[in-house]
């Protein structure tokens, strides 16, 4: 009896769900367009199927992360933002949410989602930057990969390791705080990790963004970098290592902006966003780690894998644990 | 010398004080705002917190012993070699001398990120090509050399930023009144003897603007100090100013700003330097009234083997990069050369970048900016040396040190203060943000070259054409310009070739509809797709190269002209 009024209520209710979609589909397309701030790959392709199945024109406007704060805030405070939707790693979302730039939106498509994903009514989850042990599958003998963390302190991987700086790199930080707080079991077998880290010489560059070059031409051997690489950088012989602990990452978030001029075409390009089909493109196309159940990327293995997501560290701990690092990886 | 005269010389002084002022100030007002400000944007409560933190820091005197030796360092490998290379071009019967402007101009249009990858290539201590070589001949067992150090770091900015000493110096020798040399000969000396007793000292205002340029240049520089320096944990003070930045994901620019401030302190303190060593500006006069032909010096038996010398440079310079860069756009990924690279290169990444839209908006933005950019950018500087070299007062230096303020701020802080402007403005998210922020930073590159070239004009020239009644619009476009197009050429060279790979302030200020190329390599460097990178590279060197040499026939048609 129960089932059958869950029925006819969905059948009953269909009709309206429909013209209220219908509704801010016909909206969006009297906007003409939305802007879209983001720091992310290759997501031409997600902006052109919107465009030509929503007849509402995506723009796509990439800052790096390292700017986007400043653009944003500086736009918004001058009253001249003007992005629609913002995309950025979760830490950088809640400061903005509470810089009060985010409207509040709760896109239907989100209705798959973990319930961790939408923790506030502003900003969506949708994917995580996973980071793994890359590394050069032509030179490291398979029984040489490391089956764990902890095997990257082995000797054997002197001076053949590159990484991005971890008294600056953000995102490379919270991936080592991720490790103590998600991975390891006491901070003392953590300390003995980093330190072993630190007594390798991994090789530093500024982002993960250079992290997979070395790797690929054979000046090093294996990186703190992200499984994605695999895809993008496809055909170079990069692989993952398979540790049997979670790998980690930062969860991305998106939202609408509170002072958007195209208001509805910026949820109508959340919903989008959020959709099976745009999920997909970002796994297949990307390689990004996203949140919609059932897609994965199409990287050997990542489908069994279990991708955690780091807490958001303020960025007073990000500095003070990347002044710890600077003294652990005795740098300068 | 008459009223109307004087009265158009005051006038002149004000009005460009006025309009550089107005160009350079604002960003960095906002960023001296910004400093003092508390929080992230430019105006918030007064603190003196961010200089404080910055400027206590204990890793802060060794960051800047690294930065000074870089930049000295720089602007010595690069001075040296363009003096070199200059001298043999204008003053010697070397042969092949077309070799000459190509080598020194190649770098300019390099993207310096590219540049530098080229080099970590070769000289990287795990597999760089020449190390692996060495090894190989040699049977070493460690790598002779190591990029990743100091030298390693003042070898590739010293050449990223040799074209700009290059188009300095060019332009003065070839202005040379030979007659001093000649004197000297007269009595006696050797040409060498020629050379260091008369030859240098007379281009010590040339020499000096070049290496104060190239070490203002190299202080705000940033791809070798990331792509060299950070792998081999050598900081200097733009990298010091990225930590700042990129540590946490709340970037603070205006601590940032407090540090570049040094920066600032330092550059105008050069400037004035600059000006105090040169200020008997009539001990360097060269020409003047008499017929001017620069002489060519017969190398004789040096011809050869000074020639191996330049083959060997423009070898390092253009073909090693360039090939590197060639290699890189026709393999799928970063690899040693080898039969497995050679059997997997293809076109790809070339059409790929084709049809690629915003890669292809990005070039015609960037061709847009560069012309018309770089012809403005010019013609503001030849009014501006003028005043700076001609009239000489207290007002022409605070022109001079304007002209310096946003040039001298490490690139990636002052986007940020133009953007801190530019949102204040109906200009915001325009391609005219782009085309007034690129002319207001490297006014210096048009600026430098013209002031060489107006101070080797003797006033009598000036005075004679006043005397026959001339007007100072009619000295300026008579006498004047003609004797300039070297400058003028060298400049706008320097600006569009800059313009066309502009990166630092583009980053900040570009927005769909106003991609310009610089920003595509660079999105194509953070997602590591270097053959996309290297394929647009050299779209963009073919750019370049081809206004080059439009603007260096105009160039040449128009000495013919005048001469003739």
């Amino acid at each position: 009896m129960k089932k059958f009024m869950i029925l006819l209520l969905i059948v009953f209710m269909a009709p309206y769900a429909y013209s209220a979609d219908q509704a801010l589909a016909e909206k969006a397309k009297a906007e003409g367009k939305v802007s879209f701030y983001a720091n992310i790959t290759a997501i031409q392709p997600i902006m052109q199927e919107f465009t030509k199945n929503k007849g509402v024109k995506g723009e796509y406007t990439r800052i790096s992360t390292s700017k986007f704060l400043a653009t944003v805030l500086t736009e918004h405070q001058a009253g001249k933002l003007l992005a629609d939707v913002l995309q950025a790693p979760l830490p950088i979302m809640e400061f903005l949410k509470n810089k009060g730039v985010l409207a509040s939106y709760q896109s239907p498509s989100a209705a798959g989602y973990p319930d961790w994903t939408k923790k506030d009514d502003k900003i969506q989850i949708f994917g995580i930057e996973y980071v793994a042990l890359i590394y050069n599958k032509e030179l490291v003998k398979p029984e040489d990969v490391p089956k764990r963390y902890e095997d990257l302190i082995d000797p054997k991987w002197l001076g053949k390791i590159v990484m991005a700086n971890p008294s600056s790199h953000a995102t490379t930080i919270s991936w080592l705080i991720g490790l103590k707080e998600n991975v390891f079991t006491s901070e003392e077998t953590w300390m003995k990790f980093v330190k072993g880290l630190a007594a390798n010489k991994p090789m530093f560059v500024r982002s993960f963004g250079p992290t997979p070059a070395p790797v690929e031409s054979g000046e090093k051997l294996i990186a703190i970098s992200m499984p994605k690489y695999i895809i993008t950088k496809a055909p170079a012989p990069l692989d993952w290592a398979r540790v049997e602990q979670p790998l980690l990452g930062t969860p991305r978030g998106i939202a609408v902006t509170a002072a958007a001029k195209h208001p509805n075409a910026a949820k109508l390009f959340v919903d989008y966003w959020l959709s099976r089909d745009a999920m997909q493109m970002l796994a297949d196309k990307v390689g990004e780690y996203v949140l919609r159940p059932g897609v994965y990327p199409p990287i050997d293995g990542m489908d069994k894998a279990k991708v955690l997501p780091i807490r958001s560290l303020s960025d007073d701990e990000i500095r003070s644990w990347g002044g710890e690092f600077k003294k652990i990886f005795d740098m300068p | 010398m008459n009223r109307t005269m004087l009265n158009t010389k005051t006038a002149l002084t004000p009005s460009l004080i006025v309009i550089v002022g107005f160009l350079t100030v604002c960003p960095v007002f906002m960023l001296v705002f910004g400093s003092f400000s508390e929080g992230l944007g430019a105006f918030g409560s007064f603190t003196l917190e961010k200089y404080i933190r910055s400027y206590t820091d204990p890793a802060f005197a060794g960051i800047i012993i690294n930065t000074v030796i870089f930049t000295i360092g720089s602007a010595f490998v690069a001075t040296v070699l363009a003096l070199f290379l200059a001298y043999l071009n204008t003053r010697t019967n070397i042969p092949f001398k077309f070799l000459f402007r190509i080598i020194s101009i190649i770098p300019m249009m390099i993207p310096h990120i590219l540049f530098s990858v080229s080099w970590v290539l070769l000289l990287n201590p795990s597999n760089g090509m020449i190390n692996l070589f060495l090894r190989e001949i040699l049977s070493l067992q460690g790598s002779p050399f190591n990029i990743y150090t100091l030298p390693g770091m003042i070898l590739v900015e010293g050449l990223l930023d040799m074209p700009i000493a290059y188009l300095i110096l060019a332009p003065a020798m070839a202005a040379f009144d030979v007659s001093f040399e000649e004197s000297s000969k007269v009595c006696g000396a050797s040409n060498l003897r020629t050379l260091t007793k008369v030859t240098l000292p007379v281009l010590r205002p040339a020499i000096l603007a070049s290496f104060i340029l190239v070490i203002v240049r190299s202080l705000a520089s940033f791809a070798v100090p990331s792509i060299i320096g950070m792998p081999g944990r050598i900081y200097v003070l733009a990298t010091h100013i990225y930590q700042i930045i990129a540590t946490g994901f709340a970037a603070d620019y205006g601590m940032a700003a407090a540090v570049g401030m040094s920066a600032l302190a330092a550059s105008i303190t050069l400037i004035y330097l600059y000006r105090y060593l040169t200020s008997e500006s009539e001990k360097y006069v060269t020409i003047s009234s008499r017929g001017y032909r620069p002489s060519l010096i017969d190398l004789k038996k040096a011809k050869y083997p000074l020639f191996g010398i330049v083959g060997i440079l423009s070898f390092v310079l253009i073909v090693l990069p360039v090939v590197v860069l060639f290699y890189t756009s026709l393999v799928p990924y970063s690899m040693v050369p080898g039969a497995k690279a050679f059997s997997m290169m293809s076109w790809k990444n070339w059409v790929e970048v084709l049809r690629d839209p915003i890669s292809l908006l990005s070039l015609k933005n960037s061709v847009f900016l560069g012309i018309v950019g770089a012809s403005l950018g010019v013609i503001l500087s030849i009014f501006v040396s003028y005043v700076i070299v001609k009239v000489r007062t207290r007002a022409s230096g605070v022109l001079e040190s304007l002209s310096f303020l946003s040039f001298s701020f490490p690139g990636i802080v002052v986007g940020v203060g133009f953007m801190w402007f530019f949102v204040q403005t109906p200009l915001y998210a325009t391609i005219w943000s782009l085309l007034i922020g690129y002319i207001a930073t490297y006014l210096p590159y048009g600026i430098r070259p013209l002031s060489s070239a107006f101070v080797q004009i003797h006033s009598h020239l000036e005075e004679s054409s006043r005397v026959c009644g001339g007007g100072t619009l009619y000295t300026l476009r008579r006498i004047i310009i003609p004797l300039l197009i070297p400058g003028v050429v060298s400049g706008w060279i320097l600006m569009a070739t800059m313009f066309v790979r502009e990166l630092t302030l583009s980053v900040v200020l570009s927005r769909p509809g106003t991609e310009v190329l610089a920003v595509q390599i660079f999105h194509f460097a953070e997602d590591g797709l270097w053959g996309k990178l290297s394929a647009l590279g050299i779209m963009m060197i073919f750019i370049s190269t081809t206004l080059v040499v439009i603007a260096s026939l105009i160039g040449a048609k128009l000495t013919k002209v005048e001469n003739g």
